[in-house]
């Protein structure tokens, strides 16, 4: 479960302070596949990187299986984070010079796994990337660079998988593949909390949030 | 995290290339004047070895008017003096050789005689000589006096009664040495009468002018409480040009060197921060992925530390080529003395990635602390 308690996060800009999140609650039980949509400007990433552990609040608490990870030292919540959350990124943010294979691999010895070939290539197997493991981030398309990048998400085991706008970047049919991975990782019990602008993740989602100006629209009940 | 690092490199070649080519020229440097100042601090001796005495010890009653004139006093001292400075303990010295010399009419024409006594150095250090070592009965004569009387080797000369065989005839210096005769001092005892008497030291002294005290105050101390009957003189031009010619040296190097050294400090800090600057992605996915800073820091120092280890290793050779190959036409009187010094390449393997890790330290530092959420949120 993942409860948000008055989450506020106000940037020191030079215009002033900018409020991306205002007293927001939630809570997310585990095994949700959540959509989280809105406009530009609205939070949803900066909600994304709070629930991740990599953005200090404002003010508020976040519990993630009872732990305010907050309260965590820093070293403490990266290996939280390493443990328990995958992420995605619409930019894919593979390293350019580390062959597919190792740039899964490399989730591997930040959550204290080992840096353990066999495993990436059967993740990227499953994925469909067996013939491009050993090719770098460069020659890939898009989609397979996305699916690259579910598969580190994937490798460490996590309980969470957080994607800021996966398919942002996807034609529809690749899209939909990189969606029915996140499904299929749904499936099997995982949370999925995935920002998006686009309405294709609709049918996937047990749960649609809509976040404006830094609120939810459609507050839970 | 080690495999990370050479695959980086390998992507990114140029940024290595030329961080390394920094930390060569700093190590090159670095080796190539050390081994060249070390060569010219013994060069720098033997040339003034080759310049003469810097110190000379007469009979306290000399006439320094007279002396200066005649170039030899007209007291003698004991013989056994050269001895007794020679073993006394505390006196600093490279060469010591007891003269007795006189100007003499031989032939009807005014000329020096100098008997020389051999050449001492301190117990347990063999130095070059200074001067030849004449046998007894022999003569070294000055290139005047050879032309005037037509002398060649083998040739005798009669002073006051006593024979001489010419070993040497001088080549032309331009001094009074044109119109002097050097025999051994036993002969020149024996020619003057004045058995077992010297009229001067001459010596190298080892002092140089670091030394905050004046050194001939020290010397002066020094000789007259061995040698009661005596006084000093400096050849104050001799001495002063050895001791400047080495500090120019030193300067010269403790310039150069630091500065050469900040600018490939700089240079690498420079290289380091545009390295992290491209990697800005890269270090906030791997924060992202619960990579520490410790972790991440090693990563980039380790980097640094790899390029310093190259480097030294390459530099160190590169240096002592430079200093044996090139160093001689730049450093002309330290050629002969230049040798390679491979103790430097173990203090290169320590120094040098110590340096590349301190001068890649601040960027790398701001790189690792950088918050990952306002990287990864604007790109």
């Amino acid at each position: 479960m993942i409860v948000l308690e008055n989450i506020t996060k106000t940037y020191q800009t030079h215009r002033g302070p900018v409020d991306a999140l205002v007293d927001l609650d939630l809570s997310i039980p585990e095994g949700q596949f959540v959509v989280i949509r809105g406009p530009s400007g609205s939070g949803k990433t900066t909600l994304l990187l709070t629930l991740a552990g990599m953005q200090h609040p404002t003010s508020g608490k976040l519990l993630i299986a009872g732990k305010n990870i907050y309260n965590l030292s820093n070293r403490l919540r990266a290996n939280f984070r390493a443990q328990n959350i995958g992420f995605v990124f619409q930019m894919f943010h593979l390293v350019p010079y580390l062959s597919v294979v190792d740039n899964v691999a490399l989730a591997g010895p930040a959550a204290g796994n080992n840096h353990d070939i066999t495993k990436a290539r059967n993740l990227l197997e499953k994925l469909g990337l067996a013939e491009r493991i050993f090719h770098k981030p460069a020659q890939l398309s898009a989609g397979e660079k996305q699916r690259t990048a579910i598969a580190r998400a994937l490798y460490n085991n996590p309980k969470i998988i957080l994607a800021d706008e996966p398919t942002g970047n996807l034609d529809p049919e690749n899209a939909s593949a990189v969606l029915d991975h996140l499904a299929q990782f749904h499936r099997r019990g995982g949370t999925v909390i995935i920002v998006t602008h686009g309405l294709i993740a609709d049918q996937y989602a047990d749960r649609i949030i809509n976040l404006r100006q830094g609120r939810l629209e459609n507050p839970p009940a | 995290m080690i495999r990370l690092i050479f695959k980086e490199i390998l992507h990114r070649k140029m940024n290595f290339l030329l961080g390394l080519l920094a930390v060569i020229i700093a190590v090159a440097l670095s080796v190539s004047f050390f081994i060249t100042d070390h060569a010219s601090h013994r060069e720098t001796a033997r040339v003034m070895l080759k310049m003469g005495f810097n110190l000379r010890v007469i009979p306290a009653h000399t006439d320094l008017n007279q002396f200066f004139l005649t170039g030899c006093s007209s007291h003698t001292m004991p013989e056994e003096y050269l001895n007794t400075l020679a073993s006394a303990q505390g006196f600093s010295y490279n060469h010591l050789i007891g003269t007795l010399q006189k100007k003499i009419t031989w032939q009807g024409l005014d000329i020096i005689l100098t008997g020389l006594a051999p050449e001492l150095c301190p117990p347990g250090h063999k130095r070059p000589p200074m001067i030849y070592a004449i046998e007894p009965g022999s003569a070294y004569v000055g290139y005047a006096l050879a032309q005037q009387f037509n002398l060649k080797k083998g040739d005798t000369i009669t002073i006051a009664s006593h024979p001489l065989t010419v070993e040497h005839t001088l080549t032309e210096n331009g001094t009074i040495d044109d119109f002097r005769i050097q025999c051994a001092l036993a002969d020149a005892q024996n020619i003057l009468n004045l058995p077992r008497q010297i009229n001067e030291i001459q010596a190298v002294d080892c002092l140089c002018f670091e030394t905050k005290k004046d050194p001939l105050t020290i010397l002066r101390q020094q000789i007259t409480s061995l040698l009661p009957d005596t006084q000093v003189i400096q050849a104050q031009k001799i001495a002063r040009a050895r001791a400047q010619q080495r500090q120019l040296i030193k300067k010269i190097f403790s310039f150069i060197l630091p500065l050469v050294v900040i600018v490939c400090g700089i240079w690498i800090a420079v290289l380091t921060l545009m390295n992290v600057r491209q990697r800005q992605t890269e270090i906030g996915l791997l924060r992202a992925l619960g990579y520490g800073s410790i972790r991440i820091i090693f990563l980039l120092l380790g980097k640094a530390i790899l390029i310093g280890l190259i480097g030294a290793v390459a530099g160190f050779f590169l240096g002592t080529y430079l200093a044996l190959d090139v160093g001689p036409y730049i450093f002309k009187i330290t050629a002969q003395n230049i040798k390679p010094m491979y103790f430097l390449l173990t203090w290169s393997l320590i120094i040098a990635p110590l340096f590349a890790a301190v001068s890649s330290f601040i960027p790398v530092t701001i790189a690792a602390s950088q918050d990952p959420a306002d990287v990864l949120r604007y790109e």
